[in-house]
């Protein structure tokens, strides 16, 4: 039961009434935003909304941490990455000659010896970390509080093709089976003596890798009969087709849409003349 | 009558890779109404046959078709899939994969969006169809929140929801536990006759077939090898297992009684006829009591396997088991029955340490489940899982085999002796290069039974190994662990079909609602009938007429088989002295 809640949050709130033509709206304009905006400081802040928002709409913890979690290693290594090498574009966002140095290495060390991290360095880091992170928990945002049939439908009004609408519906459908097959395959290896948790971890990625053989071939397997159910259901994939759950926009729909399109305005606005969100800008 | 609805005409079809016709030369008339049944092993071409009425075979698989399919009027060949959608409804096997929608009336829904039913239509149709399955109420449900017979009920609820001309069911209850499997016949046998639904139903249970359908048509290799009525096919017991087809135990019965006795035939084929029969025979042939049923195995000493007051709570707060005591010695075949979420997979998993008790004590060998690991449980229980696909991950057989023992650090030479001894054993040293999903359903769940042998582990479990198999299938699985256990090794066996288990199993544990309803030799636990009922499991249909036996006689005749049955009545010179 739990998998198959994954998707979709269990709370009533503002962003589960909400159509799912102004959430569109809103994960394209916070998209953007974080995209254009360089400065850590109002890329955190858009970062710390965002996570916000989605624990007050029900988005477990866990997914959050979970997300957090899979995304150190990556995040480890745009610091140091930024910090050590990024030095001639940080250079150029800031205008300085010479950047603050963080730390450096003893220039007596083979290899690194000399290596120097600049604060701007970590600072740009800092801004591609809360860029990527802002992009990856918006889409919970917007997808995990709408059903699936109401998402379908405001994405058919959205003009996105139904074929499409409904390939991503259908997958959002198998992934809770695929994970029950997954855990029942590794369940199956376990029971023939495979002890996982004594494993490195490119021993474990060895393992893991001999799932794929059942799953693909029973994804296949699945993926037929699936198809056999839709046309015997009549399914073209035409858009020519009656919806049974109209997708009506309301006022507080409105509302939302004109917020997002305003904030989208104004966040431009104010990078181009006063530079807000630049990097090494006032804000 | 009379009226057909559907009309093949010597349909004959390969698909597009085959090198032989899945159906030759097919001639058959579908009639408004009738319930019409489909019966064959595995790979006889019923599913194909099913589909060619919707018009999927060949549209949607291509291939060579020969011959002519109208239902409706309409040819299948010449219109649309998605305009035959509108007269054929199909229902499948698998539960889980044909409903695609997230909640129960858009899954009614679906199809007559698709066919561009106006909303209103359909917001009427849907507390329909759900009522004409028993499923009010469930409008905002996730199908996930369904059990397997509900879900095969919705799917047959979406089905009839476009109104359909006739009704397809391919195997829909073969994945479904006795309560399921009763509901959906129930459900079927309620639209027939109610609403003069057309249906066609492929099937392996013989006994429910004998009961519903009003005509069966008997496929085998492709070809129609005889159409007729149940008691005109199910009598014919020499084709049937000719064909590796099971006949109802009634007509089994009768036919054996007959033929030990020289009586004309036919025989019946449904149980209430089977006992009408029973009390005619009764009164004109003498009754022998068995005298040498062979007594239940007693196994002493210490546990191989013990359980006691073994609770179990999931995290969701579900209390899936408690206070459950059981011993199991070494060398006993043992049988787990038991409604789905009657807590036998729970218990099962307990013993391999998938599961952690909550309360309560496992010990195997004498030692204390939580002290082993999951490794040092796998030499010792081997676990047969259902589906053998999920258990294969590796490119060839000896691969597969080895897989265990390496994983087990094994030394090399002994992993290599293991292997070959293993594999002879189970006739498949001569494809043990070959990969192992290359070969046919039976030899895959040889192999993946040759990999946990290999361990050589004292217990094998076997779970659910007869789900979707067709009967020579689950008796070639079945047979491999009478082999098991005359080689000695303790067998556990958990299984919906209990008609398969008497010549296999000695013991029989009851389960429902979480705990233990009965334990007892196999012989004593078929004949609490009203045990089994309270959870909705059905004896074999030679237990209910042992039982009617020893009503009609007043001595008791505990018998299990059909050939138990049979051998009581002696029709000769002597007839009515009993």
């Amino acid at each position: 039961m739990s998998m198959m809640r994954f998707q979709t949050v269990e709370r009533d709130s503002f962003f589960t009434r909400m159509d799912f033509r102004p959430k569109l709206v809103m994960m394209t304009v916070i998209s953007i935003i974080a995209f254009v905006w360089e400065s850590p400081a109002a890329g955190g802040l858009l970062t710390l909304v965002v996570v916000v928002a989605s624990l007050l709409a029900g988005v477990k913890t866990g997914y959050i941490r979970m997300v957090i979690t899979i995304m150190i290693p990556f995040y480890l290594l745009l610091l140091l990455t930024h910090g050590f090498f990024n030095v001639d574009q940080v250079k150029a966002l800031t205008g300085k000659t010479e950047l603050t140095t963080l730390f450096m290495f003893p220039t007596t060390w083979p290899v690194i010896g000399g290596g120097r991290m600049s604060v701007e360095g970590v600072l740009y880091g800092l801004n591609v970390i809360f860029k990527t992170l802002t992009l990856v928990l918006v889409i919970p945002l917007g997808i995990f509080t709408t059903e699936v049939d109401k998402f379908i439908v405001g994405m058919v009004r959205a003009r996105v093709p139904y074929k499409l609408a409904f390939i991503f519906s259908a997958t959002l459908r198998f992934v809770p089976l695929l994970f029950s097959e997954i855990q029942g395959i590794i369940e199956a290896q376990r029971l023939r003596g495979l002890a996982v948790e004594k494993m490195g971890p490119l021993k474990r990625v060895q393992v893991y890798s001999k799932v794929a053989v059942p799953l693909i071939l029973g994804a296949m397997v699945k993926s037929q009969m699936l198809e056999v159910v839709l046309q015997s259901k009549a399914f073209t994939g035409s858009p020519d087709r009656t919806y049974l759950h109209e997708s009506v926009l309301g006022p507080l729909d409105y509302l939302m849409i004109a917020f997002f399109v305003l904030l989208l305005i104004a966040a431009v606005v104010a990078y181009l003349t006063v530079g807000f969100g630049k990097f090494g800008g006032p804000f | 009558m009379t009226e057909p609805i559907a009309i093949l005409d010597q349909v004959s079809y390969m698909y597009p890779r085959s090198v032989e016709p899945v159906l030759r030369d097919i001639s058959l008339e579908v009639y408004r109404g009738e319930f019409l049944g489909l019966i064959g092993p595995t790979g006889a071409g019923k599913s194909t046959l099913c589909l060619t009425f919707n018009g999927i075979v060949p549209q949607f698989f291509g291939g060579r078709f020969f011959g002519s399919v109208t239902v409706a009027g309409l040819d299948t060949l010449e219109h649309p899939i998605s305009h035959l959608a509108a007269h054929v409804g199909a229902v499948f096997e698998d539960p889980e994969t044909q409903l695609i929608a997230t909640s129960v009336e858009n899954e009614i829904a679906f199809a007559l969006e698709n066919l561009r039913v106006p909303r209103e239509e359909i917001a009427a149709r849907i507390p329909r169809v759900l009522q004409a399955v028993r499923l009010e109420g469930t409008e905002k449900k996730h199908p996930h929140e369904l059990s397997g017979g509900q879900k095969q009920r919705l799917a047959i609820a979406a089905a009839l929801a476009v109104q359909p001309s006739l009704l397809i069911l391919d195997e829909p209850t073969s994945q479904l536990d006795p309560v399921g499997s009763q509901e959906v016949f129930a459900t079927v046998h309620e639209l027939n006759k109610e609403l003069g639904m057309t249906i066609i139903m492929a099937s392996h249970a013989a006994e429910e077939m004998a009961e519903y359908a009003d005509r069966l048509v008997l496929l085998s290799h492709g070809v129609i090898e005889a159409i007729g009525t149940p008691d005109q096919l199910y009598a014919e017991i020499e084709k049937l297992e000719h064909h590796g087809l099971r006949p109802p135990q009634v007509a089994r019965t009768f036919y054996l009684i007959h033929q030990a006795n020289r009586l004309p035939h036919p025989a019946p084929v449904r149980l209430k006829e089977g006992i009408a029969g029973l009390h005619s025979l009764a009164q004109s042939c003498r009754i022998i009591p068995p005298d040498h049923l062979p007594p239940p195995n007693v196994h002493e000493g210490t546990p191989l396997l013990s359980v006691k007051n073994l609770k179990h709570v999931y995290s969701d707060g579900t209390e899936a088991l408690h206070g459950v005591s059981l011993d199991i010695h070494e060398g006993e075949y043992v049988l787990i029955i038991g409604q789905n979420g009657a807590g036998k997979s729970t218990l099962v998993k307990h013993f391999l340490k998938l599961l952690e008790p909550t309360e309560g004590i496992v010990t195997v060998g004498g030692i204390d489940t939580r002290q082993l690991t999951m490794s040092d449980l796998a030499r010792r229980i081997g676990y047969v899982a259902q589906n053998p696909d999920n258990q294969i991950f590796n490119a060839s057989v000896v691969e597969e085999v080895s897989f265990a023992l390496r994983n087990l650090g094994y030394p090399k030479a002994e992993v290599e002796a293991r292997v070959r001894e293993t594999l002879t054993a189970m006739g498949l040293w001569e494809q043990r290069d070959q990969h192992p999903l290359s070969l046919p359903k039976g030899d895959r769940a040889r192999v993946v039974i040759a990999a946990i042998l290999a361990m050589k582990p004292e217990i094998i479990i076997f779970d659910e190994p007869t789900t979707g198999q067709d009967f020579q299938g689950a008796r070639y699985i079945l047979d491999i662990s009478r082999e098991l256990h005359r080689m000695g090794k303790t067998v556990i066996v958990i299984t919906h079909h209990l008609y398969l288990m008497p010549e296999y199993a000695e013991r029989v544990i009851v389960m429902g609602k979480g705990t233990i309803l009965l334990d007892a030799p196999i012989r004593m636990a078929y004949h609490q009938v009203e045990l089994l009922r309270s959870t909705f499991l059905s004896p074999p249909q030679a237990v209910s007429l042992a039982q009617e036996l020893t009503r009609w006689d007043g001595r008791d005749f505990p018998l299990l088989t059909p050939e138990e049955v049979a051998a009581c009545f002696s029709c000769s010179q002597d007839r009515g002295d009993r």
